[in-house]
């Protein structure tokens, strides 16, 4: 299976050709790969170096911790991604996001209104967790849709607070 | 002379306390709230009781309950631990009434340092020296301030007089803009203490924020154990600790020392407490406040004397002499505390709460670890978010800064997010090596991408990791539907899988 894998606009060509192997552009690379008992942190043996890593899914792509640093990484089937690009995609900018909660907790204040415009990085909640006040900020510019949560009020983990259009 | 001690406190702290009462043969009494049932402190000690919800204000500080649980449980002594019920002098004063040792400082002590003014006063008069600033603190108008203000200097701060933790704080730089900034602070205190008076303060720019333990036990002996630099701190929190400090030599430790310690007998203190300083450029140091309590960071100073001081806390607290002279402790290499939190270094600190699914401590030579969490343990958003502190010792700064990193790549926490990476970054970090920083380094100068860049081979290895994961998930989600191997047909298979997963 070949696989198109791109980290920070970096493409790496990696084909998994069987259980102990890859290929990484040209060159083939022995494999022993496991997870330490059952959890997301994977020990990878490559051609004798060994690495441990905590390897997780994140929204669309993939989160690996190496050694204190923090890698995304997208990994495309390759097929799908040629499809993709005969199909003359490339993702929407846009549509609609929306605020969850990273963590339970309780929104101290709202500072947008319904209907404002407004952009990247500004702050749109502030959500009191552990003691401590988190701004939530906006990912884009944008136009607030609808918000979900009044100040005060308690709210779950991974809650819709407010979307954005 | 006490035989049962309570803890009033959580997590690793109280499992500090728990573990020092044990090597002393004392009997240990735990109190935890709903969400805390599981916690390792309740396991540790020999008796335990419920105090009610999670919420502090409806557990850990209700100190009618806590009272309540160590007369029924025959404790003759609390240990409050830090924050909660530490430094409140009424709570001191209650145990007192019910003739319970209160293993910290007499109320009185508390509440001479506890109120800024009142503590300003008391050590001035002692001859310590303290960040210039307003004399007259409290119930002083705009006017007052305004016309004060020159005298001090610029650039200075406004402080709230009930304040902490930055709240009603502003820099300000020149007198024009001072009466809109005090408006601001003024509004601000008001909200969060209740109380809008403010004072002023000389900023002392590119200070570091280095703090003297103290122990002093009710004969009148009064002893410090060595200074622990804590500038790097971030939103006023402190993230690393080390003892000793780069900045200071045997000179100036000695002066300060001495200035330390006549603070705390400016108050009469007894047992553990912490004398903080802000030491500028050039050296000269001012009195900022001080802690009457045990410090989170109390192991560095633990790692290079040898002075257990949780125990000494409980032989002062027996009425006993201090074990040693001012003469007789002896620094020896070290040591840095690095304080891990269930926060997200990489999305702005954000709290991580959830169950810790595994965990793998570091250990080996000069490697301490103090902790309240195991695997099966849930992170909840009632409590502070600090889950261990990994204390390292060396025999230099440089070998604790190697060792440092070392057990930072071998600690493993799954299931909640915590700040190791930044510690790992900041061990990295060229201005940490060379002992170049004050206290708004983590602010201003610090960035989790600016580090050194990763190797080419780094990046093809994280690449090659996400391919292999994602291809296992393709492989497994592919295994459900396919099933050609399986004896029993695919929909049941999906059957006991759900059942399984239920």
């Amino acid at each position: 299976m070949k696989y198109v894998t791109t980290i920070d606009g970096k493409e790496y060509q990696i084909e998994i050709v069987d259980e102990h192997h890859v290929r990484v552009g040209d060159r083939l690379l022995a494999v022993n790969f496991e997870s330490v008992s059952g959890q997301p942190v994977y020990s990878l043996i490559l051609d004798g170096k060994s690495f441990e890593s905590y390897v997780s899914p994140g929204d669309e792509d993939w989160q690996v911790l190496l050694r204190g640093h923090l890698f995304q990484v997208k990994v495309e089937d390759e097929r799908e991604k040629r499809l993709k690009a005969a199909a003359g995609g490339g993702l929407a900018e846009g549509g609609e996001f929306q605020l969850r909660a990273p963590m339970p907790g309780l929104v101290v204040s709202i500072s947008v209104i319904e209907g404002q415009e407004i952009k990247k990085g500004q702050v749109m909640v502030i959500l009191e967790s552990m003691k401590m006040q988190n701004e939530l900020k906006a990912p884009r510019d944008g136009k607030v849709d609808r918000i979900r949560v009044k100040a005060g009020e308690s709210v779950e983990q991974k809650q819709t607070l407010l979307s954005l259009h | 002379m006490f035989k049962k001690v309570l803890v009033a406190n959580r997590g690793e702290i109280a499992v500090r306390i728990l573990r020092a009462c044990r090597e002393l043969g004392l009997e240990t009494v735990a109190v935890f709230s709903e969400a805390d049932r599981n916690a390792l402190h309740v396991r540790y000690a020999d008796e335990a009781y419920l105090l009610g919800p999670a919420p502090s204000r409806e557990s850990y500080l209700r100190m009618d309950k806590i009272l309540d649980i160590a007369k029924r449980a025959g404790a003759d002594a609390i240990h409050p631990g830090y924050g909660f019920l530490a430094e409140r002098e009424d709570f001191a004063a209650k145990c007192a009434e019910l003739k319970i040792a209160f293993i910290g400082p007499k109320p009185s002590s508390i509440a001479a340092m506890g109120d800024k003014a009142e503590a300003r006063a008391t050590v001035i008069k002692a001859g310590v020296p303290v960040v210039p600033g307003t004399e007259d603190v409290g119930n002083m108008t705009d006017d007052d301030l305004l016309g004060v203000a020159p005298t001090i200097g610029f650039p200075l701060l406004i402080k709230a007089t009930a304040g902490g933790g930055g709240k009603g704080m502003r820099e300000v730089r020149s007198l024009e803009e001072m009466p809109a900034l005090l408006q601001s602070a003024r509004r601000e205190a008001e909200s969060a203490f209740g109380d809008g008076n403010v004072y002023l303060e000389k900023l002392v720019e590119g200070a570091r924020h280095i703090e003297f333990q103290i122990m002093a036990d009710s004969l009148g002996n009064v002893i410090h154990l060595g200074e622990r630099e804590c500038s790097i701190q971030r939103r006023h929190q402190k993230l690393v600790e080390e003892a000793p400090s780069p900045f200071l030599d045997d000179e100036l430790r000695e002066k300060m020392g001495n200035v330390a310690v006549k603070a705390a007998q400016a108050v009469d203190y007894i047992n553990a407490g912490t004398i903080e300083f802000l030491v500028d450029k050039d050296r000269n140091f001012y009195f900022l406040e001080m802690n009457t309590r045990l410090q989170v960071e109390h192991p560095v100073t633990e790692l290079v004397t040898g002075i257990d001081i949780v125990a000494e806390q409980l032989r002062i607290a027996r009425g006993r002499p201090l074990s040693y002279a001012q003469g007789q402790v002896r620094f020896n290499g070290h040591a840095i505390e690095c304080r891990v939190n269930a926060e997200d270094p990489f999305n702005n600190f954000i709290p991580s709460t959830g169950r810790i699914t595994h965990s793998i401590l570091p250990t080996g030579p000069g490697i301490r670890v103090d902790t309240g969490v195991y695997p099966g343990f849930e992170i909840t958003p009632y409590y502070d978010p600090m889950i261990a502190k990994l204390i390292v010792w060396g025999e230099t700064r440089a070998q604790a800064i190697l060792r440092m990193r070392r057990a930072l790549e071998e600690y493993r926490i799954v299931g909640v997010r915590t700040n190791i990476p930044f510690h790992q970054t900041l061990m990295d970090s060229h201005r940490f090596m060379g002992g170049q920083f004050d206290t708004r380094f983590v602010e201003e100068r610090f960035s989790m991408e600016g580090a050194s860049e990763q190797s080419d081979e780094q990046v093809e290895i994280a690449a090659i990791l996400a391919t292999l994961v994602a291809h296992k998930e393709t492989e497994r989600a592919a295994q459900i539907v396919r099933g050609n191997e399986r004896d029993a047909s695919n929909w049941k298979w999906v059957g006991r899988w759900e059942r399984m997963h239920r």
